[in-house]
């Protein structure tokens, strides 16, 4: 097949996929796209939201659309490492031997749904830690992989905190993108009702494989960058730390941390999705701005002043992408350089 | 693989445009800029002459060549080139990714679709001009030098200021210098000729008769000597005059008698020195609590100062005495003798001096006026115990206790205390006037004169003046005093 029509492909693969979800979610199209890019981009996606905006749905659908293994973890402040991960247990061979034997946990599954993450303790949501980056866990000293490709989709609910353990830093770097679900318009709210209450079930067909979702992402990484782009991309990443010397001044006054390299590879992998999903080669500055919020929210960390003021992540990364771009080439006229 | 002809056409012709607009861009600045000597060069054409005009016209045009050629010279990369175009035709950034990753050696495969992809997309474009114009920040002001070098132009040179320096002589010394030299002879000629040319005939005629009476001397074609007669003339700046001033005023600062009294400050006062560190030693302090070393180089420098004509050289020795005998209180009692003697010597050679106006007069006219009535404290002086009534039954006042301070006077509704209780290790009580009497100064020094209630207290205790229940509550008050 030529790289043309590889493209087409999963062009039209992707247009399917989300065809199948979007027969049971209604609306949320933005969501929907972030959510398969965070899958062809080979990341993990959190998603935000308050309870019945179809967060579980969604992941319920779009793993019923997919030829792969789901599971569903519901995380609650008992659940245990061992719960999720699995564990060695004694078992009796017909000779009456007894030996360890590994019950693999939910989390050997192709699409993982780690439903109220933030209800479970610290230390079982650092039990996905390793899965996550490493597409591989550790019980009893053996390394065990997770089956390829390895995706989680995590919700959790930004109210009702009391009884929560908010995700760290570090686990909240491990997805590429963070998500937040909003209120349908009146509009998507009639659709749900009429088709959430109807007799006749909607069926969601799989069309798409394990193995083209590997062979997608393998084609996902070709997509080629311009230079300039790649700057912006490094600039826009650049620009949330503080302590950067042409820091813009919102980041300064309100930013105590900014975003990892992991946030730069997040921004150019999804940008690569975006646009081959669309239908081009290369990645432009305006996926780039698409992807800026989904890849860097959960990576921006306010400072008290921030806190304080109440200002919102999206906005200051909306400000921040706006001064990268009016400060570097990409909106400058050449010729009175 | 090399790009395709199709997107190296495209980015020709965008840096052909580029450049274009480059050289429209720097060729306005260098007019500007050239703009600025030429209208300098029209404002002094009356020194350079006829050729004011034609310079400064080819200033202007050199200006804009060389920034025209300025902007011609600056490269334009392929890639800015593409990007342009990208933004421009809305090419979502295919022909700079594309030019550039053409050429690469890991260009993945990919890169042959976008190179296709965007060859197609640019064949498909009509050609127009994308690259906008953008006038350089000078254009906004560039109508000014333009107008200004317009109505140079058009005008008559303007005159040049004269390299001569203003001259103060008066006009009677000028007449003799000018009899005598003839140095300046050509510059004075050659102004009076100017002004003839532009001043109007009949304006002209009719000076000359205004000033015909007022001068014998005046000729009726003799500029010159009519411009001195004039009352102008007579308000000239008269240097010599001015000198002489000045020699005046320096005369008057040699006569020191006719001086304020500048030199009675505190530092120089004999008095007031020893009077200040007296306080600085017994500020709130029994006599037993004073330091007698300290006390004893205090009478030592008294001492010292009375070798020099001064008569408490007795009372001096004497507090020494007691000082050595362990009687601290007799030789404070014997210290404040000799401070109120050099007050006294201090005063009187003030007054033989005959020196008036400065502070001296300053304090006397406020001390007058308080005892007329005026009675505002709260004056530096006061605080050095040179005014009447410091202490209690002293002084000139027919009041026993001085006269009272304006506060007092005022109405019980114009003042109020307030305070509150102090916590510590002696508990005791902050105070502080409030209301319109409030803001007003005692009239007596609170440190100068504590000590001196302290002793009239003891006295008063020593005498059994007051009932034996009531020392420890007044000893205790002026102890409570001593801790503030």
């Amino acid at each position: 097949m030529t790289d043309d029509g590889r493209v087409r492909e999963f062009v039209t693969a992707f247009e399917g996929l989300r065809a199948e979800v979007e027969k049971v979610i209604v609306g949320h199209r933005e969501i929907i796209n972030h959510v398969l890019i965070g899958l062809f981009a080979g990341g993990h996606v959190l998603l935000e939201g308050v309870p019945g905006l179809g967060k579980t749905l969604l992941v319920k659908t779009l793993s019923e659309s997919l030829e792969l293994s789901f599971s569903r973890i519901q995380f609650t402040p008992d659940l245990m490492p061992a719960d999720i991960i699995g564990t060695n247990i004694i078992v009796e061979d017909a000779g009456g031997r007894k030996h360890f034997q590994f019950q693999q946990g939910p989390l050997f599954a192709h699409v993982v749904l780690a439903d109220e993450i933030n209800r479970a303790t610290p230390k079982t949501q650092s039990a996905l830690l390793e899965g996550m980056q490493e597409a591989s866990v550790t019980v009893g000293g053996v390394s065990r992989p997770l089956p390829a490709p390895f995706f989680v989709l995590a919700t959790q609910n930004p109210i009702e905190m009391e009884g929560t353990y908010p995700l760290p830093e570090a686990q909240l770097d491990r997805f590429l993108l963070k998500l937040r679900v909003r209120y349908p318009a009146i509009e998507e709210l009639n659709a749900i009702i009429d088709r959430t209450t109807q007799s006749r079930p909607i069926a969601v067909e799989r069309v798409m494989s394990g193995a083209k979702v590997l062979t997608y992402r393998e084609l996902i990484r070709e997509v080629p960058v311009a230079a300039h782009v790649r700057d912006f991309a490094s600039g826009i990443v650049m620009a949330t730390h503080p302590q950067w010397a042409d820091a813009p001044d919102v980041t300064r006054r309100f930013v105590r941390y900014g975003a990892s390299p992991r946030g730069a590879q997040a921004l150019i992998l999804g940008a690569k999705v975006r646009a081959l999903a669309e239908g081009r080669y290369n990645v432009s500055a305006d996926d780039l701005k698409a992807l800026a919020a989904p890849a860097l929210r959960h990576r921006v960390i306010l400072n008290f002043e921030g806190e304080a003021e109440g200002i919102d992540t999206d906005t200051l990364i909306s400000q921040i992408v706006d001064t990268v771009e009016s400060s570097t080439s990409q909106a400058r006229e050449p010729f009175v350089r | 693989m090399t790009p395709d002809p199709a997107l190296d056409r495209l980015v020709r012709r965008v840096s052909a445009q580029v450049r274009w607009r480059r050289v429209e861009h720097y060729a306005l600045r260098g007019f500007f800029w050239a703009s600025l000597p030429a209208v300098a060069l029209l404002a002094i054409k009356g020194g350079v002459g006829s050729l004011a005009l034609p310079i400064a016209a080819a200033l202007l045009v050199l200006g804009a060549l060389l920034g025209a050629a300025w902007g011609a010279l600056k490269r334009t990369t392929r890639a800015d080139a593409a990007r342009l175009a990208d933004r421009a035709f809305g090419l979502e950034d295919r022909v700079a990714t594309a030019l550039e990753w053409a050429e690469r050696p890991d260009r993945t495969p990919l890169v042959d679709s976008l190179v296709a992809d965007a060859t197609a997309r640019v064949e498909a474009l009509q050609p127009r001009q994308i690259v906008h114009r953008i006038l350089p920040r000078e254009t906004r002001f560039l109508p000014v030098p333009v107008v200004i070098a317009l109505v140079l132009t058009l005008a008559p040179a303007l005159p040049l200021p004269s390299p001569r320096l203003p001259d103060f002589t008066p006009g009677s010394q000028e007449e003799d210098k000018e009899q005598r030299t003839g140095s300046g002879m050509l510059e004075e000629r050659s102004k009076p000729e100017s002004r003839e040319r532009l001043r109007p005939p009949a304006f002209e005629e009719h000076e000359f008769q205004a000033r015909s009476g007022a001068s014998t001397a005046s000729t009726a074609g003799d500029l010159s000597a009519v411009f001195k007669d004039t009352a102008l003339s007579a308000q000239r700046p008269d240097f010599n005059s001015f000198l002489k001033k000045g020699d005046e005023r320096l005369k008057l600062l040699e006569q020191v008698d006719r001086l304020p009294d500048l030199a009675s400050d505190f530092t120089t006062s004999q008095y007031k020195m020893v009077f200040r560190k007296s306080k600085a030693l017994t500020g709130g302090l029994r006599p037993d609590q004073i330091s007698p070393q300290k006390l004893k180089e205090l009478l030592e420098e008294m001492e010292r100062l009375g070798r020099k004509g001064g008569n408490w050289s007795g009372d001096v020795g004497e507090g020494m005495e007691a000082l050595e005998g362990g009687q601290t209180d007799r030789a404070m009692e014997a210290m404040q003798k000799a401070l109120d003697k050099m007050r006294a010597q201090e005063e009187a050679q003030r007054a033989g001096k005959g020196l008036r106006g400065g502070r001296d007069n300053e304090r006397g006219a406020g001390s007058r006026d308080r005892r007329g009535g005026g009675g505002e404290g709260g004056g530096e002086g006061e605080d050095f115990g040179e005014g009447e009534g410091l202490l209690p039954g002293k002084g000139k006042s027919a009041s026993p206790k001085g006269e009272a301070s304006r506060r007092l006077s005022a109405t019980p509704y114009d003042v109020g205390v307030e305070g509150e209780s102090r916590r510590g290790r002696k508990e005791g009580y902050d105070t502080n006037m409030t209301g319109r009497g409030g803001p007003m100064a005692s009239r007596l020094n609170y440190l100068g004169v504590i000590g001196q209630y302290r002793k009239l207290m003891e006295d008063a205790i020593t005498r059994e003046a007051v009932p034996r229940d009531y020392h420890s509550q007044i000893k205790d008050y002026f102890q409570a005093l001593d801790e503030r």
